[in-house]
């Protein structure tokens, strides 16, 4: 090497502070700086009809915000609707009783959510409670199927245990 | 202390490579303070009697002795022992990345608690010895054959080992820079009272300076004594390899080998 | 048999990499040669890691925006960006540029040392030549190429900025905040260096084994150089796809 002593030393400091920098920027600028949710969660269950594409660790989300995620889905053998786990971000511990849940999907093409529309009871969801309310997955096809073979114009009255789907949204 | 007074005495010793027997019923004892020249055509088993002495090779039968006691199985006694072996290999073995001076003075850092003002002063005298002083800053790479020949011979001299083992020292230097080598080895066997063995083929270099000479070939030793004995022996085949004749006992076309008149003149 | 031998070069590259690991003391010679080693197989790896980065930002972004504005689906394309590049670009990429840089550069010095005696000198000269001159060579390898990387990432997305915003003219404020919400810290960015890490280990134990057992001739240094380059490549490639299935959840 033609390069010694000092200058060697000075080069490799360089470029080892160049790196750390460029990590160091790229943390930031570039991920979402989740360092892992290191809060502790509480459970809450929840039963849908129809996941669609919903998985787990799929987010829960309040208004667009994330509070926790979709920890386990289970079939119910004796129902054969699916029981899905949500842990929710322990600082969010006051959820009304009445709170209902829809899976929700991140525009078109997006992943599946579930949403979370808190009700306004005085009381609060325990943890491990199972939310009473819920809204199973809009399957989009079976949407444009029966618009367009109902004579256009008019939706039909859908078979399915929900009311009112509400409108997928495009979150940013 | 040995009592012994041979720096080396090798007893009945067969070495084997690869199941194959290279070398047997060795017999040779080397007296303290000679130069002992090991020589022999290519492949018969020079470098593998030096790996037998440097304890690299273990030996399939027979004892080797190095400065009076038998060679160590045991790895640290063996390192002791390496200390006192200074072995200046074909290739060099210089470390690229270091300078000479670095270079020379490793086996000084390793071994040694010395402060650094000592080492330096001591790889100064050795570098000095070989008439490199000058080039302690320099990288190998920088430097011609017969130089980095000599700063190995300085680093395998750093720490003062006793006896001094040289693979094949002069190969691929030009005739000054062998001359150099040459002189250093006699004259440093001389002042520091080593003992040296020489393995080599270029014996019209090596036989003036050696007290003693060795032919190794066809996997035993075919000639012990000293040099004047060597030029005057009569059996074909050392004559043969002195003089340097394309076809004799070891014949040119390889797939004879049955005696050929040596009637031709060189 | 082919196979009985195989299993036995495996075998024999296995132990030589467990010798490596318990040769790594830090005596102060270690970190010298550590030193030295980062300078030759890290910093001298920047210019084409860097100019490497570049391009394939630049070119993943073309590519992106062309297939994605068939979709309409140009907001996606710091998405698509992201995370091709911390997922499975950055640390495959950057690896195996690496091996065909600083991989044969190994092999050939561990390749010459064994030619010019200088292996064997340092046994002789009571020195465990896998401490001195494979240890410091591997644990350069462990902490450059996450740092090359690092490197690489910065100049992709770099890069990318400036085509998507200023040449194909996306909204600058989308691409940052699209592309931040879509690398999760811990699964994209950290995975992306610790298998940096993985790839950096295997090249360097790769390319150390085969140069350090090479014929001490120069025929045999270039055989190594070639062998290490091949087979540090697919193992990488191979790791990739074991460490992509391990650590991706869901």
């Amino acid at each position: 090497m033609s390069v010694r002593g000092p200058r060697l030393e000075f080069a490799v400091g360089a470029f080892l502070l160049l790196a750390l920098a460029s990590l160091l920027v790229l943390a930031i600028a570039s991920t979402n700086g989740k360092f892992g949710f290191g809060h502790s969660t509480y459970p809450l269950k929840a039963r849908f009809t129809n996941l669609g594409q919903l998985r787990t660790s799929a987010p829960v989300k309040i208004g667009g915000v994330t509070i926790g995620n979709v920890a386990d889905i289970q079939l119910d053998p004796s129902k054969f609707d699916a029981i899905v786990t949500l842990a929710i971000d322990s600082r969010y511990k006051d959820l009304p009783t009445d709170t209902s849940a829809g899976i929700l999907t991140g525009g078109l093409l997006g992943d599946s959510y579930i949403g979370l529309q808190p009700g306004g009871d005085v009381e609060t969801l325990k943890p491990g409670e199972e939310i009473g309310f819920t809204t199973p997955a809009v399957d989009l096809m079976q949407m444009v199927g029966k618009y367009m073979f109902s004579g256009g114009g008019k939706p039909a009255a859908d078979a399915d245990t929900s009311t009112n789907p509400p409108p997928p949204e495009n979150t940013p | 202390m040995p009592t012994d007074s041979a720096a080396v005495r090798l007893t009945d010793l067969r070495l084997e490579r690869g199941g194959r027997a290279v070398l047997d019923g060795i017999d040779l004892v080397v007296p303290r303070g000679s130069v002992t020249a090991v020589l022999g055509p290519s492949g018969s088993g020079k470098s593998t009697l030096l790996a037998a002495l440097t304890g690299e090779l273990e030996p399939a039968a027979g004892t080797v002795e190095v400065l009076g006691a038998p060679l160590p199985r045991n790895k640290r006694a063996l390192l002791e022992l390496r200390q006192g072996i200074g072995v200046l290999l074909q290739g060099n073995g210089l470390l690229t990345d270091l300078t000479v001076a670095e270079n020379v003075g490793l086996p000084l850092r390793t071994h040694t608690d010395l402060p650094e003002p000592v080492i330096r002063r001591l790889v100064e005298m050795k570098l000095h010895a070989v008439g490199l002083r000058a080039a302690a800053d320099a990288f190998p790479r920088e430097l011609s054959g017969g130089m980095a020949r000599r700063v190995a011979l300085a680093r395998a001299l750093a720490l003062d080992p006793p006896l001094m083992i040289y693979d094949e020292p002069l190969t691929g230097l030009d005739p000054i820079a062998s001359g150099v080598i040459m002189s250093l080895i006699a004259r440093l066997n001389a002042s520091l009272g080593l003992t040296s063995i020489i393995v080599t083929h270029h014996v019209h270099e090596t036989l003036p300076v050696a007290d003693r000479a060795i032919v190794i070939a066809n996997g035993r030793i075919v000639f012990s004594g000293t040099p004047a004995e060597l030029e005057a022996t009569a059996d074909p085949l050392v004559q043969q390899f002195l003089r340097g004749e394309p076809d004799g006992p070891i014949a040119f076309d390889a797939a004879t080998r049955t005696e050929v008149d040596l009637a031709e003149p060189a | 048999m082919p196979l009985i031998t195989a299993t036995r070069s495996l075998g024999r590259a296995g132990l030589f990499s467990l010798s490596v690991l318990r040769a790594s003391k830090p005596t102060g010679d270690f970190w010298r040669e550590l030193t030295r080693e980062i300078y030759k197989i890290g910093a001298r790896s920047l210019p084409i890691i860097v100019v490497g980065g570049a391009f394939v930002g630049l070119v993943l972004t073309l590519q992106g925006y062309r297939t994605l504005s068939r979709f309409g689906a140009t907001n996606s394309l710091s998405t698509l960006l992201g995370l091709s590049l911390y997922r499975e670009l950055g640390p495959v990429l950057t690896a195996l540029l690496f091996i065909g840089r600083a991989g044969s550069s190994i092999a050939a010095e561990l390749g010459l040392m064994r030619a010019t005696d200088q292996i064997t000198a340092l046994g002789l000269m009571g020195i465990d030549p896998v401490a001195k001159a494979v240890a410091p060579r591997f644990w350069a390898a462990v902490i450059c190429v996450p740092l090359l990387t690092a490197f690489f990432c910065s100049l992709a997305i770099g890069a990318s900025y400036l085509e998507a915003v200023h040449v194909i003219g996306l909204d600058a404020g989308y691409f940052w905040s699209a592309l931040k919400d879509s690398v999760d810290f811990v699964d994209d960015y950290c995975v992306a260096f610790l298998k940096s890490a993985v790839f950096g280990g295997t090249a360097a134990l790769v390319a150390a084994y085969v140069g350090y057992h090479a014929e001490p001739t120069i025929e045999g240094t270039s055989i190594a150089t070639t062998r290490a380059v091949v087979n540090a490549s697919l193992l990488v490639l191979m790791f990739n796809f074991v460490l992509s299935a391990l650590l991706f959840r869901s």
